[in-house]
């Protein structure tokens, strides 16, 4: 049983106070003097060719004081990897979505730069558009880029064992077409920046960015200025979740384009109706998905062909499609494995990253089609995933997935039977099955997701602790916390490495002028590799300041220690003094020390083999197990879920109310996606762009939750910690799915669930009682 | 070019003092003056440019006395039109006497909107999805309207003319709500369905007034919400009921029937399969509530 | 312009206001307040509510010049110097938060609540957080920060 001082304390998060009582800034807090206001006009057409941009009328306006379109961008375009940098940031020769971008205006308010859009004139030849995937990818469609002319974005082929032959051996085999929801991240914040360019040659922007240094890449690149002269300055974010806020958006680079020319700052902030109509959101996904099975219910191959709607341009998405092939052989084993995905361009919104980032689709495919094949075989959904489910690797083992991926952990089958245990499926046949037209269900559901993710060749992470003379200590790091409480967790892994108290850290945020490099928050990196980083730093400075005291006292360094703030002789504990009697003596020894740890990550895995899918890709995986209790009216198809219980193995939760209300989160989000949201798309217009008709859960959707913790202290993690969260998101639509399942009879396997399409169901298997 | 707009457009702003003013306003700038309660249904609907953009917003909660909610046992109900939504809902007559304007009220957007909004908003905004419509409708409600030519008075079921259109002429305005006093023994009841358990707008709206004695249905008037240009009432449903012994099989009739008067659409947050459906299913409810308990 | 008379947590203030300026937009840009929150704009998140002669409105939607003569709270008129309120407390105690973009909105509709009722059921919790949206938390936290909230004001 591990004891920490620090680790595993409910603390309040470090920027709580800041949070309820107002103070904390976003980036549409912030305001500098002589500040214009910008907006962004769009054409209102899905496809179309851009003849002519007319801003003379704009231009002319009193109080406009600058106009940007895509010639002062000079071509410059940008992308994930170097060879799908598509994307510019106004549109030049097409709009390929609806509500593209394709100028920028700057005003002295935000009335003005509103009726300066208005005035503003494109001529365009509309073009033939194509709106599904499937079709998009057929011969004779509409080609979007023309280096793609089969508007095959990215294409993967992956082939491990033989899956013909195991099908072929295989007692039971299934063939099925699962869709996973039109979804987007749903955050309250939506995208700003306050931004100046300053005439000397410096770029500073306040930007809502939950990976500031991608923004800081693409400023460089796009204003042509070296990296020591771009600052990005991280404000509180409201809500991250993947996708836009760890990439840039029109509205960011015709901020400082306008602030370049006006040489005023210059700020821009979407309304929430754009947000959801423009910026990047979830790919939804076709998933045809083949398995096969023993007689005993063991999986022996799964073959997945994916078709993945991608939008107007490639943003992120080879990463995307990686991750939606690459943990198919989690969290069962996977003896054989053929992976198959198309990503279309199509003329609908671009579609990048969210939360669960590609594992969702086929996790989602994948349990509900075994609980199917279980159904057949007549093996329960718990018999079904322990007869399969990964056993957790002892302590110095590892265990090697078909496509090389490892774990030294995996708490799957703890999970699993954690959840046996528990009431709400202990009990389940317990109590009416009925109540009136209400029929109740509970379904189970497991997954593993990644944690520690990399990017090609943008792995970095590093930390410095600071020592201050009075003992109190600053953290600075390049990891940003948009609300996933990772500024919490390191602090307090900071306070638990250097032996202090956790109120004794300050934690700042980044700024790209003073703090490491990072890739910011996403794939689940920031506690497992900042962590890391936090640990080694915070070690440093320790190993600093106990030479410095050893030295003054005459100890060997090794027999001091430091815990809870107090400095100790571990063979004469009664001599000690307050850290912040140390922090004196060497800041003040000799001519003053300045004692500052520093620490990077040192995880190298290797780089994403997108080609192959083979390799890990993260330097964890959390495994997580969920069960859910549903109701479903059988007359009206209404769903009210009212119980979760989650079983997570996160490692070990360092931070408890963190990773409990993590995973919380996680599972109502997921919950939307399995029951409420999906985008209605109408020739690439989103018809229910508001919060009234993109409808996420509110206060009285959510169910009771409880979460209950797998401790499995791997040791890749700082204090044994791997990602928490998207699991329980991933897990969250299949477990109500099969909810739904066990109230109803029938299985769905396209998402959302709605009351309408049980209905239909119901009807079509003649159990509607209503008629 | 389009774009997202972010702030109102440009108005002037009218405040009268009294009634009188108020018609003088309307009588002076005709159409480019628009009545404003609550808001709640206008101001978004002008932040997205969804409407004619009026020169004039005047607004109507300056003049004194208006938002009463007053109730005797002769006259029944009166709601002034500035009457909020959780005046409405928190009024004991309201929850004494009119169940479903309870009901209707608590189904409602928010405790944010409902602290602004109003039934005479609801009402005069016209969708057919309102909540307030169908259990005024059902309990016979009618509206006293005051115009450049003086009062009159509207029963609610020849209030609404189409999706967001109303009887109300130019330059007149909704002065009051009225609902008689309930009769002996009879019940009301609104029932919502909507995909979430709040913040939804209605996707059917069934609301039932009824009297029973020893198991004889006296009176009974249905309205629907959501499934037509308007609210409606059915009254082919209610002579199925009307004078005759409740008995499942006749609410089953009346319930098909209800469902086969109304003409609902189909968009993004529903077809008209499932509604017509609904229909059927809300209204079996709503009379067995109202009818058989 | 419309010259209007507001109260803002206890202090008064003389301002211009365009006809068409919301509440929202003259707290924060005018008074500089910017714990209020533009989530939607539409009256649908609750993220730029505040309390207005003691009921909670969505102030993305009231006209300033509707706001004239009223009284205010924000979010920045709960605490006292550095002392917290017991919301504010509860919820920095048990974790009610994550990002913080809904938590201002989320807090005055808790106070709201709790004023007109110290011991409300789950039920009426959920009820009266209904148009407060949150993507974050999955509300859970947040319903324990208001029992947390409810059982300091009791004492």
């Amino acid at each position: 049983m591990k004891e920490y001082t620090v680790i595993g304390q409910r603390v309040p998060r470090i920027d709580g106070k800041a949070k309820v009582m107002g103070q904390a800034k976003y980036a549409a807090d912030y305001s500098l003097p002589g500040m214009l206001f910008s907006k962004v006009a769009r054409l209102p057409v899905a496809h179309a060719k851009i003849l002519n941009v007319d801003t003379s009328k704009a231009e002319r306006l009193p109080g406009v004081k600058a106009v940007v379109t895509a010639k002062d961008f000079n071509g410059w375009t940008w992308g994930f990897m170097a060879n799908t940098r598509d994307e510019p940031p106004l549109a030049m020769d097409k709009v390929r979505y609806y509500m593209e971008a394709v100028a920028g205006v700057a005003a002295i308010d935000e009335d003005i730069a509103e009726e300066a859009c208005d005035l503003i004139k494109v001529d365009y030849e509309e073009l033939p558009s194509v709106f599904d995937p499937e079709e998009a990818i057929q011969e004779g469609a509409p080609v979007i880029h023309n280096y793609r002319p089969n508007n095959v974005s990215v294409e993967y082929h992956w082939n491990f064992g033989d899956v013909e032959k195991a099908f072929a051996e295989s007692h039971l085999v299934r063939e099925d077409r699962f869709r996973t929801s039109r979804a987007t991240k749903g955050y309250l914040e939506p995208p700003a920046s306050l931004a100046w360019y300053d005439p000397a040659g410096y770029i500073t922007v306040w930007a809502a960015k939950q990976s500031p240094y991608f923004h800081y890449r693409h400023l460089a690149a796009c204003f042509n200025l070296p990296l020591s002269k771009i600052r990005v300055i991280q404000p509180y974010i409201g809500g991250g979740f993947g996708g836009t806020k760890n990439d840039s958006v029109a509205g960011d680079f015709c901020a400082v384009m306008l602030s370049k020319m006006t040489g005023k700052p210059v700020k821009f902030v979407y309304t929430q109706e754009e947000e959801l109509t423009v910026s990047k959101r979830r790919h939804s996904m076709i998933v045809y998905n083949k398995m096969g099975m023993s007689k005993d219910g063991l999986i022996t191959a799964i073959q997945s062909r994916v078709i993945a709607d991608g939008g107007g341009y490639t943003a992120v998405s080879p990463l995307t499609m990686y991750l939606t092939g690459c943990c198919t052989p989690l969290p069962y084993k996977l003896p054989n494995y053929k992976y198959d995905c198309y990503r279309a361009f199509t003329n609908n919104p671009i579609c990048a990253a969210m939360r669960g980032h590609g594992v969702t689709h086929t996790r989602f495919a994948c349990e509900i089609q075994m609980e199917m094949m279980a159904e057949e075989l007549g093996i329960d959904p718990v018999e079904i995933r322990m007869r399969n489910a990964i056993d957790n690797p002892k302590p110095g083992e590892i265990y090697r997935t078909i496509n090389d991926m490892t774990l030294k952990t995996c708490g799957i089958k703890e999970a699993i039977q954690t959840l046996v245990k528990d009431p709400l499926w202990a009990e389940k046949g317990k109590g009416p099955k009925q109540d009136g037209s209400v029929s109740y269900g509970v379904g189970m559901a497991a997954t593993s997701y990644l944690g520690g993710a990399r990017q090609l060749g943008h792995q970095s992470c590093a930390a410095t602790v600071r020592i201050c003379e009075d003992g109190t200590v600053n953290l600075i790091t390049g990891a940003t916390d948009c609300g996933q409480g990772s500024d919490t967790v390191l602090a307090m892994i900071a306070a638990e490495e250097l032996g202090v108290r956790y109120q004794d850290i300050d934690f700042k945020m980044v700024d790209s002028a003073y703090t490491p490099v990072d890739a910011g928050s996403y794939g689940s990196r920031v506690t497992v590799l900042a962590g890391q980083a936090v640990q080694i730093a915070a070690a440093d400075a320790k190993k600093q300041l106990l030479a410095i005291l050893g030295s003054e006292w005459k100890v060997n360094p090794e027999e001091l220690e430091i815990k809870n703030a107090e400095v100790y002789n571990k063979s004469n504990p009664t001599r000690r003094i307050p850290f912040e009697r140390l922090a004196k003596i060497a800041c003040y020894s000799g001519s003053g020390a300045v004692i500052i740890g520093k620490g990077y990550s040192g995880y190298g895995i290797e780089p994403l083999d997108f080609e192959n899918g083979r390799g890990n890709s993260g330097t964890s995986f959390s495994f997580t197990a969920q069960t859910t209790r549903a109701g479903v009216d059988l007359e009206t198809g209404h769903v009210t879920v009212s119980d979760f219980v989650i079983a997570h193995d996160c490692g070990r939760p360092l931070n408890p109310i963190g990773a409990e209300s993590q995973n919380e989160g996680g599972a109502v989000q997921g919950m939307g996606q399995a029951i409420y949201e999906d985008f209605i798309m109408d020739s690439g217009r989103t018809l229910n762009s508001t919060f009234l008709d993109y409808k996420m859960p509110r206060s009285t959707d959510v169910p009771d939750i409880k979460v209950i913790d797998i401790i499995t202290d791997d040791p890749s993690g700082p204090f044994g910690a791997k990602e928490a969260s998207e699991g329980s998101h991933v897990s969250a639509p299949p477990s109500v799915v099969a909810a739904i399942h066990d109230a109803t009879g029938i299985w769905f396997k396209e998402q959302p669930v709605t009351p309408e399409k049980i209905v239909k169901g119901l009807k079509e298997k003649g159990k509607w009682p209503g008629k | 070019m389009a774009q997202f707009y972010k702030r109102l457009p440009r108005f002037q702003y009218l405040l009268p003092k009294t009634l009188e003013e108020a018609l003088s306003f309307l009588k002076e700038h005709k159409e480019a003056a628009r009545l404003f309660a609550g808001g709640t249904d206008l101001i978004p609907q002008l932040k997205k440019r969804e409407v004619d953009i009026p020169r004039y917003l005047v607004d109507l909660k300056g003049i004194p006395g208006l938002d009463s909610i007053a109730f005797d046992e002769k006259a029944g109900l009166k709601i002034g039109p500035l009457a909020t939504i959780n005046a409405i809902k928190d009024s004991p007559y309201v929850r004494d006497h009119y169940p479903s304007l309870f009901q209707a009220a608590s189904s409602m957007a928010s405790p944010q909107v409902r602290n602004r909004g109003t039934f005479a908003g609801n009402i005069c905004s016209a969708v057919p999805s309102a909540d307030s419509a169908p259990a005024l409708l059902a309990l016979e409600a009618s509206v006293r309207l005051l115009g450049q030519k003086g009062e009159r008075e509207v029963p609610m079921d020849k209030f609404f003319i189409g999706p967001r259109k109303t009887v109300l002429e130019a330059g007149e305005m909704l002065l009051e709500i009225k609902v008689s006093r309930p009769k002996p023994g009879s019940r009301n009841v609104y029932l919502k369905l909507s995909p979430r358990h709040s913040m939804d707008l209605a996707i059917v709206g069934v609301a039932v007034a009824a009297t029973c004695d020893g198991g004889v249905c006296k009176d009974i008037k249905i309205a629907l919400g959501a499934v037509a240009p308007t609210p409606i009432r059915v009254p082919a449903a209610e002579k199925i009921l009307e004078g005759n012994r409740i008995t499942p099989e006749i609410i089953e009739e009346a319930s098909q029937n209800a469902a086969a008067q109304c003409s609902p659409i189909d968009d993004h947050r529903a077809s008209l399969e499932y509604r017509r459906d609904m229909v059927y299913i809300l209204a079996r409810r709503a009379l067995n509530n109202v009818l058989t308990k | 312009m419309e010259q209007i008379k507001l109260t803002v947590n206890g202090k008064e203030y003389e301002l211009q206001v365009r006809p068409w300026a919301t509440l929202l937009e003259v707290i924060r840009d005018d008074l500089g307040l910017t714990g209020a929150k533009e989530g939607c704009g539409e009256g649908e998140c609750g993220a730029c509510t505040v309390i207005m002669d003691g009921k909670a409105v969505n102030s993305c939607i009231v006209l300033a010049v509707e706001a004239n003569g009223r009284q205010i709270t924000t979010i920045e008129g709960l605490a006292e110097g550095d002392r917290l309120h017991p919301v504010q407390e509860a919820f920095l105690e048990m974790g009610g938060m994550q990002c913080g973009f809904c938590t201002p909105g989320m807090i005055l509709s808790t106070k709201v609540l709790l004023d007109g009722n110290k011991n409300p059921t789950d039920e009426e919790i959920r009820k009266g957080l209904e148009g407060n949206f949150c993507r974050c938390t999955g509300y859970t936290k947040i319903f324990e920060s208001v029992k947390a909230a409810a059982q300091k004001i009791r004492r």
